[in-house]
């Protein structure tokens, strides 16, 4: 059911067997999940069913650096769907060696295996719309599929390993009509959780606190609650309700809200390959089920455990857009039109080095005299992309020289320094405001020199290439625009031991009996993954335990 | 015991003929339009025809379709005839259609709605018989089975599979998220088959929703067909195009196909349209339950899987 808040009456208090908090990802799974389970769910979103401005400036707060990192308000959505309203849908499962404790990475080890998560990837894979759960090109394609570079056969870099793209699919309105239609379900837009009050004792959430921009209050009542708030909204709400336990829910260790990571991403260097043109894939492959598909470099786990680095993964890319002597016209195409481009998207077109008149009619030049490249890629792009429900992922340019940049996404170390606290002003339902201190490390950057040294030397033994970059430059150039936005990760860490962690192996808090996460919050490690297909999988595994723990 | 199935030729009789053949004390008689090698032929809307037909039987099974008023009439004839000659039991092949544009799950206690065009309408109307039948002493067993599968359904996989290999059906999205109440063919037969010995109380008549547990949605359908028989790459669909391929394609499509039939043109086959009606029942959620039947029939329902394996057998497609 969808049921409008306008029926509450202020005050009330309402009952349930689950109260999922959120409705992004995580939220709208474990809804779908629990649907004809015997059990009565309440579903409760924040935001309105379209983005509403009102309700995204409840996301609004501080950072330490702007540089480091975009505002609090930015690649996160308060609304029907959350996050998933406005992701790009690249999926990928985390790997086997994330939930290892690996003495060269600290804090790392989750309280799970793989094997734990692993039976609920192939559901989250469906509810996101990623086609059949397959991650290696070699099952994935029929006999016959380019690899990305023939010849290349290495036992340390892999390159059949897949990341399968999302339509993007947005979770709400995706799935809004089985909530519909689902008796068990009761989904309310614009009440926005304000509070969670544990009994006296503290080991019991008595209700959580709901309120609307109207001045509308009431209360929820359930055996157990979920915030599935993602990284950021989640420790706010731990932190901010601290009327039993001082510190705030799940913080006796002061825990919460620190080890934030996101992710070290960036362009770098220059990969050539020696082999002809027609010997390179560099594009996507469409699954027969229709999904966009994409190959990366990957290193082993052998190799990482051999030098020591953290996971990461390295994508085919086209040269540096700001820089014109690319003399490329749809690049210099997309660096005009930046300021035409959603701030999500465009940030890394437009932040960085400023370049002025000079640079801007560069651009202008590579435009006019490469007519052809652009008009080609804008008729692509408007059939493929704009007015396709399959969206084409990413822009990919022909491969006309062999040279490509290699684009980095790669898990950082977690960091008891960097971390999301609580500041003195409030938003407008009286919610303290965030800040967010993101921080890196040193080892963070050598994970990525030691890991494209790797792939250069894979790439001369084989004879098919070489890869050069400036390792004085390196953390200049993966850090230019700061940390990768939208991928909130740690700030409600899982783990055995409550004084190094906040939820448990089933995500429920430490000695709070039934107040759950479901969120990127509890991810102990980052991973080289983007973590949306992770967060739905964690989260299909709480609707199990939840039905163990409520014995349906 | 005796027992006669009107229309036994047809796809659903042919598996009730089969399955109660292959019971021991029991007498088949199929019955169908036109006698064939075995069987007898009866006009199911002449209602001493059918009488005759009745006579020693102890249950008729009645599997005919064809146009609204060979349903509606052929069910009034059945109960008048059944009255006339000893009341044997029947067991009634219904359709999920006589619940309408309803949504949610569907037991069979929900209200019959009439909205869904002639079809409905006219198994409403049969219903409407047999419930008299009841009223009047009658023994009465209905099935309302769901989308009905198997390897010779044109309607349901190889229409399918020829708009599939055509690039004329996409991945719907949220616009073929209902559910698609699918159902084997063999297990049609089946209840039949336990219908037909179903140890029956006053409550009558008694009546089974036949849908597999583990249906799945129209789009997962879809994929399923289209990855089982190779064909391209299901594109994802907008609204837009679906109302085009539905409204501007396949509604002329179909004036098209009628005209050729009515002037006899036999040359002119147009390509079959998409049916804008057969496009809103892929978004409508309605889950037909059939947890009556898993219990008080005892059906043993086959998987989706093997459903699926048998309907996309090289052999058929390749004739699609």
């Amino acid at each position: 059911m969808i049921e409008s808040i306008e029926q509450v009456p202020h005050g009330a208090t309402l009952q349930a067997d689950v109260c999922i908090v959120g409705s992004g990802a995580a939220g709208v799974s474990m809804a779908l999940a629990l649907m004809g389970k015997g059990l009565k769910v309440l579903l409760m979103e924040g935001g309105k069913a379209e983005d509403d401005a009102a309700h995204q400036a409840l996301y609004e707060g501080e950072v330490a650096d702007e540089r480091m990192h975009s505002p609090t308000d930015k690649y996160r959505q308060r609304r029907l769907g959350g996050s998933t309203a406005i992701w790009g849908g690249r999926c990928m499962p985390f790997d086997p060696i994330d939930f290892e404790a690996r003495p060269w990475v600290p804090h790392s080890g989750w309280p799970i295996s793989h094997a734990d998560l692993a039976p609920y990837f192939p559901q989250a894979n469906h509810y996101l719309e990623a086609g059949v759960y397959e991650y290696d090109a070699a099952r994935a394609f029929p006999p016959g599929t380019p690899p990305m570079f023939k010849g290349f056969d290495s036992a340390v870099v892999r390159t059949s390993g897949l990341e399968r793209f999302s339509c993007p699919t947005n979770m709400g309105t995706r799935y809004r009509d089985r909530i519909r239609v689902a008796p068990d379900i009761t989904m309310m837009l614009e009440a926005n959780c304000v509070g969670l009050r544990l009994r006296e004792d503290g080991r019991w959430l008595e209700r959580a606190d709901f309120a609307t921009l109207s001045g509308k209050r009431f209360s929820v009542k359930a055996r157990a609650v979920v915030l599935a708030t993602g990284g950021l909204e989640t420790p706010r709400l731990l932190l901010a309700s601290n009327d039993v336990q001082r510190n705030g829910i799940g913080n006796a260790h002061d825990v919460v809200g620190r080890y934030y990571m996101c992710h070290i991403a960036g362009n770098v260097g220059t990969l050539t390959v020696n082999k002809p043109l027609a010997d390179v894939y560099h594009g996507y492959h469409v699954s027969p089920d229709g999904v966009y598909c994409r190959r990366r470099l990957h290193l082993s786990e052998q190799a990482q455990r051999e030098l020591q680095v953290g996971n990461m993964v390295a994508r085919l890319h086209f040269p540096k857009i700001i820089d014109p002597s690319h003399r490329n016209g749809v690049l210099s195409g997309l660096y005009l039109a930046r300021h035409f481009i959603s701030y999500e998207y465009g940030k890394r077109l437009r932040d960085g080095n400023q370049g002025g008149l000079a640079l801007e009619l560069r651009h202008i030049w590579n435009v006019m005299t490469h007519p052809f490249d652009a008009t080609g890629f804008v008729t692509h792009w408007l059939r493929k992309r704009t007015f396709a429900e399959r969206k084409f992922p990413s822009i990919i340019l022909k491969n006309k020289n062999n040279r490509f940049s290699l684009e980095v996404h790669a898990e950082q170390i977690p960091r008891a320094d960097s971390r999301v606290t609580l500041t003195d002003q409030k938003d407008a339902l009286g919610m303290p405001k965030i800040k967010v201190d993101w921080r890196y490390s040193p080892e963070d950057i050598l994970t990525v020199s030691r890991t494209l040294r790797a792939i250069d030397a894979e790439l001369q033994r084989t004879g098919v290439g070489r890869f050069d970059f400036d390792e004085a430059a390196l953390e200049e150039d993966l850090l230019r625009f700061g940390a990768y936005g939208g991928h909130h990760v740690g700030t409600a860490r899982m783990g055995a031991d409550p004084r190094t962690s906040v939820v448990d192996a089933n995500a429920a808090i430490h000695d709070v009996h039934n107040l759950y996460i479901a969120s990127s919050a509890v991810f102990p490690t980052s991973s080289q993954a983007n973590p949306t297909l992770t967060i739905v999988a964690q989260a299909l595994r709480l609707v199990d335990h939840l039905r163990k723990e409520l014995q349906i | 015991m005796k027992v006669m199935v009107l229309g036994g030729r047809g796809f659903v009789g042919r598996r009730v003929v089969n399955q109660l053949q292959a019971r021991d004390g029991v007498t088949v008689v199929s019955a169908s339009r036109s006698a064939g090698a075995e069987g007898v032929a009866v006009d199911s809307r002449n209602e001493a025809d059918m009488a005759r037909a009745l006579q020693g039987m102890d249950v008729v099974v009645n599997c005919v379709t064809g146009d609204g008023a060979t349903i509606s009439e052929g069910a009034r004839a059945l109960v008048n005839a059944a009255l006339k000659s000893g009341k044997p039991r029947i067991v009634h092949l219904s359709t999920m259609s006589v619940y309408g544009s309803q949504e949610g799950l569907i037991t069979e206690d929900a209200p019959l709605v009439d909205d869904l065009g002639w079809y409905g309408h006219a198994k409403i109307e049969a219903e409407g018989h047999m419930q008299r039948y009841a009223s009047e002493g009658g023994e009465v067993v209905i099935l309302r089975p769901g989308v009905i599968i198997g390897p010779d359904s044109d309607p349901w996989v190889r229409r399918f599979v020829r708009w599939l290999q055509a690039g004329r059906l996409g991945d719907l999205g949220p616009l073929g998220d209902g559910p698609a109440n699918l159902v084997d063919v063999e297990d049609v037969g089946q209840a039949v088959e336990k219908a037909v010995s179903l140890s029956m109380d006053e409550t009558c008549p008694v009546i089974f929703n036949l849908v597999a547990p583990d249906s799945p949605r129209w789009i997962d359908y879809f994929r399923d067909l289209a990855l089982a028989t190779k064909s391209p790459a299901l594109r994802r669909w907008s609204k837009g195009r679906l109302t085009i391929e539905a409204y501007l394609i396949g509604a002329p499509l179909k004036i098209l196909e009628r005209m050729a039939a009515r002037f006899g043109m036999r040359n002119l086959e147009p390509p079959e349209g998409i049916p804008p009606s057969l496009t809103k029942s892929w978004r409508q959620h309605i889950a037909i339950d059939a947890s009556r039947a898993s219990i008080t029939l005892g059906i043993s329902w086959t998987p989706y899987k093997e459903t699926l394996k048998t309907c996309t057998n090289k052999a058929f497609y390749r004739r699609c």
